[in-house]
Formats: C-alpha cells, sequence, structure tokens
C-alpha cells in the first residue's frame, strides 16, 4: 500500500506553479523526509497530502488510494502544520477534548499520559506552554487519533535543540509502536538523517529525488580520479554533480549499485546523504525517482498532449 | 532495508461511519462561549433596564392616556414632559438597536472562520475526522440557531417598551425603525448579518476587515430595503377614499406610498390645476379656502388616488420581508460552506 | 529510559559520519569485548533504544538482524533480542599480557619518532597486510563488514 501516491500533480496559485508534474509513490511503514529549500513546494505538496488543498492538475491519493480530503482520507490522516497552531485560548485539556470530539478514534489515555508524562499542565491555555510543549501538544493531539499515516510540516523549526529530540522520540515511538507512516518535511537535512528511510528532494516545486534512502545511498557514489578524465567519464555515466580542480576532480554518480566497476585510476567513495541531496539541490535538471512513478509522469505527459 | 510491517486495516473506506454530528455541539459551545455567553447576557441586560425603565414608560403614557379633556394645560405639560424624557429616552434605544444587528454580524459572524484562517488553527480543525464541510455547517447553524433565538426574544422585550410611543409619536408599526424592531423582523435582520459576517470573513480571511465590511454590507442591505424594496413588497392598495388620509397621524394610519391624480374619464390630471389646487393647502399654515382637498380637486373633475399599505398587513409585511432574509442567510451560509470545501489554503 | 533489562544503553555520535545503525553494531561489539555484555544478556527493546535516541526504529532492527547475521544475538519473539555468543575471545589475563606488549612496542616507536597519526598508520596498514597473508581469521573480520 502506498501512503501516498500521486500523479501529474501541479498546484498553481496565481500565476506561480508551487508544485509541478510532481509523480510520488510512498510506500506504507516508512519515516518520509520531504526536504528541499524554503519555496520548494513542500508545505504546498503536504496541504495537497491532507486535503486543506485542491490540485490544479493532476492526482493524488492517499491510504492506498483514497482520496486526499475525502471522510476516509482525513479518518487515517493526522496532520501537524507549520508552527502547530492551536486554539490559543483553549487549555490543554479542551484541545484534547475538542479533537477528541471531532474524531471517530481517539485514545484519551495516551493523550492524558504522553501530557502527563511530558510535564504540561492540562489547565494552562495552549497559548501559555513553550513553543515545545505547544508542538508536544500538537503531536499528542496528533498520534491520539491513532492515524494511519502521520503527516508533519516543518515540525521543528521553532524548537530548540533538546525540544526537538524529545519530540522525534515521541514520533519515532509511535512508529514502533503502532507502525505509523511517517511524512515529515524540513529545509534541513541533518536534523531528518537519523530518523528517515525514505527520502523525497524537492526544488522548485518539483519532486527531484525519492526513493529508500539505503537504495539512494547504494546507488550513488562519490569518485575521485584525474580532472583530465573527468569529460570522458562523464559521458559515459550518469553524473549528478562534478566538482573539478585543475588536477582531481570528484564526481557523484548514479550508478546501478555498489558492484558498478571503478574506472582504473579512479577511487570510489560511499556518498553520504547530505552529500547527495546537496549534489541533487545544485543540480536542478537531475532526477532520481523509482522506475513506476516516472513512467506514469510520462504517461500523464502524453495525455496531456 | 526491510520495514516495519504495518497493521493491516481491515475498515473499509465506504464502511466509514461519520462523527455524530452531536459532537459539534461542545466544540461549537467551547469555542465560542464568549459569544454564546456575552450576547445573551448583554441582551439580557439590556431587557432588564428596558423592563424597568418600560415600566415608568408604560406608567406615564396610561396617567397621559387618562388626562382628560386633551387640551388642558395640565395634560399637555403631561404630554410635552412624555415627549422631553420618556421619548428622548425611547428614540435613543430604538436608534441604537437598528445597528444591533449589523453589531451582532461584525462581532459574532465575521470572526467565525476569519480567526481561524488568520491564526492559521483552520489546519487543524479541518484535517480532522469530522470534515471541513460538516464542521462549518454545524458551527453556522448552531450560532445562527443561538443568535436568531437571542435576538427574538429581545424584540419581543423592546416591542413592549417601545408599545407607548407609537401613536403618541404619531408612529405606526410599518414605519422605519419600528417595523424592523418587532415581530420577527428583528431576528431575521440578525441572522442576515451574522450570515454576512461569516460569508465575509471566508472570503477576506482576516477579522478586523471583515468586521467593517461586514457593517458596511449590512448597513447598504438595510437602506436598500428601506427605501427601494419595502415599498414593493405586493401588498399595496390603492384607494381616492380621501378620509383615510386626512386627519392627525395615529398608530392607524396606513403607510403612504404615492399618491397621483386623474382628470375626467380617468384620463391623466391636468398638472397645472393640480399644481394651483395643492396651492390653496399649503405645508405650514392654514388653508387658503374653506374645503377639503378632495372637494378643491372635485370641482375640476380631479381624483385623487393613494397607493398605501395599510396597518393591518404588519404580519404579511413581516412574512415577506422576513422570508427573503431567511433566504437569503441560508444563500450566504450556503456560500460560505461551498467556499470552506474548496477554499486552497 | 533503557530497558531496565538490558545491561547497556546506546549512546550516538553524530559527527563520525558513521551510518547509525552501525554505530549501534559497533557498540554492541565493543561491549561484547569489554565483557559488558554477556551471553543471555538483552540488548536493548526497540522502543526504548527509540525513545531514548529518537531514531528510526528501522535502524535499531536493521543492527539488531545484523548482530543476527554475524551470531551474535537472537531475537526471541515478543520478548526482545538476546546476545547469543561473545566476541571476548581471550582471557583478562592474556589481556593483560598483550597489552604490557603492546606498550612496550609503542615506547620505541615513540623513540624513533612516530606521533600519534603514524603509529595508528601503520598498526592498520600492517593489520591489513596481515590479515591479506594470512587470509583473515576471527572476530577481526566483523569490524569494517557491512560498510556499504
Amino acid at each position: 500500500m502506498n501512503v501516498i501516491e500521486a500523479s501529474g500533480l501541479g498546484k498553481r496559485y496565481g500565476g506561480t506553479w508551487a508544485v509541478r508534474e510532481c509523480a510520488l509513490a510512498i510506500p506504507a511503514g516508512h519515516v518520509a523526509a520531504l526536504v528541499g529549500p524554503n519555496g520548494a513546494g513542500k508545505t504546498t505538496l503536504l496541504n495537497l497530502a491532507v486535503g486543506l488543498a485542491a490540485p490544479t492538475a493532476g492526482i493524488v491519493t492517499v491510504l492506498g488510494g483514497c482520496s486526499a480530503g475525502s471522510p476516509a482520507a482525513l479518518d487515517g490522516i493526522a496532520f501537524v502544520a507549520q508552527n502547530t497552531p492551536l486554539y490559543k485560548n483553549l487549555s490543554a485539556a479542551d484541545m484534547v477534548h475538542l479533537t477528541r470530539n471531532l474524531n471517530r478514534r481517539f485514545d484519551q489515555g495516551y493523550a492524558q499520559d504522553r501530557l502527563g508524562e511530558l510535564g504540561i499542565p492540562l489547565n494552562r491555555k495552549a497559548g501559555h506552554l513553550s513553543g515545545g510543549q505547544q508542538a508536544q501538544l500538537a503531536l499528542t493531539l496528533a498520534l491520539a487519533r491513532r492515524p494511519r499515516l502521520l503527516v508533519l510540516d516543518e515540525p521543528m523549526a521553532m524548537l530548540d535543540p533538546l525540544a526537538r529530540h524529545d519530540f522525534m522520540a515521541t514520533v519515532m515511538t509511535a512508529v514502533a509502536d503502532d507502525g505509523v507512516s511517517v511524512l515529515l518535511s524540513s529545509h534541513v537535512l541533518a536534523e531528518l538523517e537519523r530518523v528517515a528511510d525514505y527520502l523525497i528532494l524537492m526544488s522548485a516545486g518539483r519532486v527531484q529525488v525519492a526513493g529508500e534512502v539505503d537504495d539512494l545511498l547504494a546507488c550513488h557514489r562519490v569518485l575521485t580520479g584525474p580532472a583530465a578524465e573527468a569529460g570522458e567519464y562523464a559521458e559515459r555515466s550518469c553524473v549528478v554533480h562534478a566538482r573539478s580542480g585543475g588536477a582531481l576532480a570528484h564526481l557523484l554518480v548514479r550508478t546501478s549499485g555498489p558492484t558498478d566497476p571503478v574506472p582504473p585510476g579512479w577511487d570510489a567513495h560511499p556518498v553520504s546523504l547530505e552529500e547527495l541531496s546537496l549534489a541533487y539541490l545544485r543540480a536542478p535538471g537531475a532526477a532520481a525517482l523509482p522506475g513506476p512513478a516516472r513512467i506514469r509522469n510520462a504517461e500523464r505527459a502524453e495525455v496531456a498532449k | 532495508m526491510t520495514t516495519l510491517t504495518v497493521p493491516t486495516q481491515p475498515e473499509q473506506d465506504h464502511a466509514l461511519r461519520p462523527v455524530p454530528w452531536r459532537r459539534m455541539g461542545w466544540v461549537t459551545w467551547r469555542q465560542h462561549r464568549p459569544t454564546l455567553i456575552s450576547l445573551p447576557a448583554l441582551l439580557g441586560a439590556v431587557a432588564v433596564f428596558l423592563w424597568i425603565a418600560g415600566l415608568r414608560v408604560h406608567h406615564d403614557y396610561a396617567a397621559l392616556a387618562a388626562c382628560r379633556p386633551f387640551s388642558s394645560s395640565a395634560c399637555q405639560a403631561l404630554n410635552t414632559s412624555f415627549s422631553r424624557t420618556d421619548w428622548t429616552m425611547g428614540n435613543t434605544i430604538h436608534i441604537v438597536l437598528q445597528l444591533a444587528p449589523a453589531l451582532i454580524g461584525a462581532f459574532a459572524g465575521a470572526p467565525l472562520l476569519a480567526r481561524e484562517l488568520e491564526t492559521g488553527t483552520f489546519r487543524h480543525a479541518w484535517t480532522q475526522g469530522f470534515g471541513r464541510e460538516r464542521w462549518a455547517i454545524a458551527k453556522l447553524v448552531l450560532l445562527a440557531v443561538a443568535i436568531t433565538a437571542a435576538a427574538e426574544a429581545f424584540s419581543q422585550v423592546f416591542t413592549w417598551f417601545f408599545q407607548p410611543f407609537i401613536g403618541q409619536q404619531s408612529l405606526t408599526v410599518l414605519s422605519a425603525g419600528v417595523f424592523d424592531t418587532r415581530g420577527i423582523d428583528f431576528a431575521a435582520w440578525t441572522l442576515a448579518a451574522f450570515t454576512i459576517g461569516a460569508l465575509a470573513g471566508m472570503v477576506i480571511r482576516r477579522i478586523l476587515p471583515a468586521m467593517a465590511v461586514t457593517l458596511g454590507a449590512y448597513l447598504s442591505l438595510d437602506l436598500l430595503t428601506w427605501l427601494v424594496l419595502r415599498p414593493h413588497y405586493p401588498l399595496a392598495r390603492v384607494t381616492s377614499n380621501p378620509r383615510l388620509f386626512s386627519g392627525q397621524g395615529s398608530a392607524s394610519s396606513p403607510w403612504l406610498l404615492s399618491t397621483w391624480w386623474t382628470g375626467p374619464g380617468g384620463r391623466p390630471a391636468n398638472q397645472a390645476v393640480v399644481s394651483r389646487v395643492l396651492n390653496l393647502f399649503p405645508h405650514n399654515g392654514p388653508p387658503t379656502v374653506n374645503e377639503t382637498p378632495a372637494q378643491a380637486f372635485a370641482q375640476h373633475g380631479i381624483t385623487q388616488w393613494w397607493r398605501y399599505i395599510p396597518v393591518s398587513r404588519f404580519w404579511p409585511m413581516q412574512f415577506i420581508e422576513s422570508g427573503w432574509l431567511f433566504a437569503l442567510s441560508v444563500l450566504l451560509a450556503s456560500a460560505t460552506v461551498w467556499l470552506v470545501r474548496r477554499r486552497a489554503s | 529510559m533503557a530497558g531496565p533489562t538490558s545491561p547497556i544503553e546506546f549512546r550516538l555520535d553524530p559527527a563520525s559520519g558513521v551510518p547509525t545503525y552501525l554505530q549501534l553494531v559497533h557498540q554492541i561489539e565493543h561491549a561484547l569485548r569489554l565483557g559488558y555484555l554477556k551471553p543471555g544478556d538483552q540488548l536493548p527493546k526497540v522502543r526504548d533504544a527509540v525513545a531514548s535516541l529518537a531514531i528510526n526504529p528501522n535502524t535499531v532492527l536493521k543492527a539488531y538482524r545484523e548482530l543476527e547475521t554475524k551470531g551474535l544475538a537472537s531475537g526471541r519473539p515478543g520478548q526482545g533480542t538476546f546476545i547469543t555468543a561473545t566476541l571476548n575471545q581471550v582471557a583478562l589475563p592474556e589481556l593483560a599480557g598483550l597489552r604490557r606488549l603492546l606498550l612496550s612496542w609503542l615506547t620505541a616507536a615513540d623513540a624513533a619518532g612516530l606521533d600519534d597519526d603514524g603509529i595508528v598508520a601503520l598498526v592498520t596498514s600492517s593489520l591489513r597486510d596481515f590479515r591479506d597473508n594470512s587470509g583473515g581469521s576471527g572476530a577481526a573480520g566483523t569490524t569494517k563488514k557491512g560498510v556499504a
């Protein structure tokens, strides 16, 4: 089952495409990181997925085929928006009660235990809680719904390092306990590197890279060798990004797997997730998408013609 | 990497039972507690004041009505005192009350959705299992019912308070400003103002501008109704019987919409003649001839006609106005819900 | 926050550049070598490790699977993962003797003018030559295996 599937997805605000020609298929059971620079369209993509925004083009389905925003989708997806909007004048207890009233499923015991563990006073107004507590409250409300997919938009932007750790620990515990799938966005890859096992890289409204982190790392490597041969090598294989000095060149290449032969005279190094992301973000034309999604995207393009 | 197995969800999507409507009762109550408490409290406080003041007004009016003979200086003094004290207060309240629905619309209606949109909390509310259209419908209906009921109860108290001034001040139940504070009209206007506010808030997405637009839109609609629409309700009658329109204005005087003249045989009257006859009866001062206008016109073979609505048509008038206001409110509320459904964030 | 039944707790070095799951594997191997973990000991429960480190549960599972592949641990359904073997094949007295020998060699290296980095480089390359020549044996092979 794919928790989110999109094809030909586009969203235009005025004359600007915030998201365009987006093809995605995120399998269930992953903690997926949606990474990209500010303004890349991450929030728009998440809004499309949770049904807050309607697509201008293409389709997006969630939880194995429900259309985004449908009753079944709303029931199974919990969303914590950027800056965790809460009703500032309601107490934590009221927020719990309100969210419970708005959902078919709500684990009241979980919510109360969590807030107790976190030391969040139930009678304090949400607006008077610290940023970290507000984020934790919003997260607790989301998790108490026992969602199948948890969507978090820039969840840690406003948090200090300790609060970030605690926040992510709560999310990861829920993943371990319930097997909830997670999709979370950030413009800082480093803060998601430890938690994400699926990466979606976005820039300028397009999905550039999507895939399991292990697969992505396995099929990319950095080759270091004589700059004179770099051009020749680039013709024969898929170079994502090249940096070249007078004598020495570093090529980040996409291979068919770790067993790909290394050309003589060159050194191969494994690539880190951050290095890989930066390379793609610097090369907006490059893309590494899973086969089926690309094919579907191409089909849509055909239809559009 | 193998991933954690996801527990299979046997629930079928189409078998989902929606979250019951009644759950929105608590949500609406809790979120709009300030409005739901302060509005009835404010109206209640004013109603208590009207009741206390009304006892005095009714007492004074009873004394005035019982005073005989009316032309005696004692009675005239009573009348002057009633006009100076009781009517000054009654008139002030009655003018302020014209604005009440607008204020209710601006303070209760406009922030309803604008606050969610302005603070971003709609992202929480609209992604819950309840569903945003149902959420909007439930809130609009519950608040509209509560506010309309409070307004109706209040207008009943005001109607009792204001009763003595009708007649004493040459007003009728059809007078502008009286008609729309009585019966079911006040509640209908309040409902309309609330839905205007809700839609303005949804469209403008900011509280203060939405409140300003609500006030403006309400007052325009009020003025339009008073000046243009109300005279065209299909209840008007036409008569040439001059007795209806002679004499002092009283509580039973009909609402005169227009007048015109016809010459002999029903042909249009000669305007020069009409003007000449009218000049015999100046507005300020005694008539220059010893006959009624009707007699003066009759000498030239001219008949005066009047188009009017009798006060007995009060309730049909009320139903017509409240009816279209209610229909308008439903339309505005539907538009609001439609916008909630399709609004892209 | 670690399970009360496990004798160890994980820590992560964000700057090391070593994949998280490998850091966990290395820590367990290290604990085994130094005798902090013995066969029968329980490893931290996935949930507890996840809660204290804020990492993806799949990462912990992957580390435990790696240990199972190496024959160092095995999972018991519903209970957790337990140590089944040891890396500490050298008895403590022997270890002390080897340590004395190494110290005297280090004194010689120091006297010859080698700095710390030079010593490490020399040891590493000698160890590699030694393994290459002898075809590799024993537990030392486990440390580098698994790097993608």
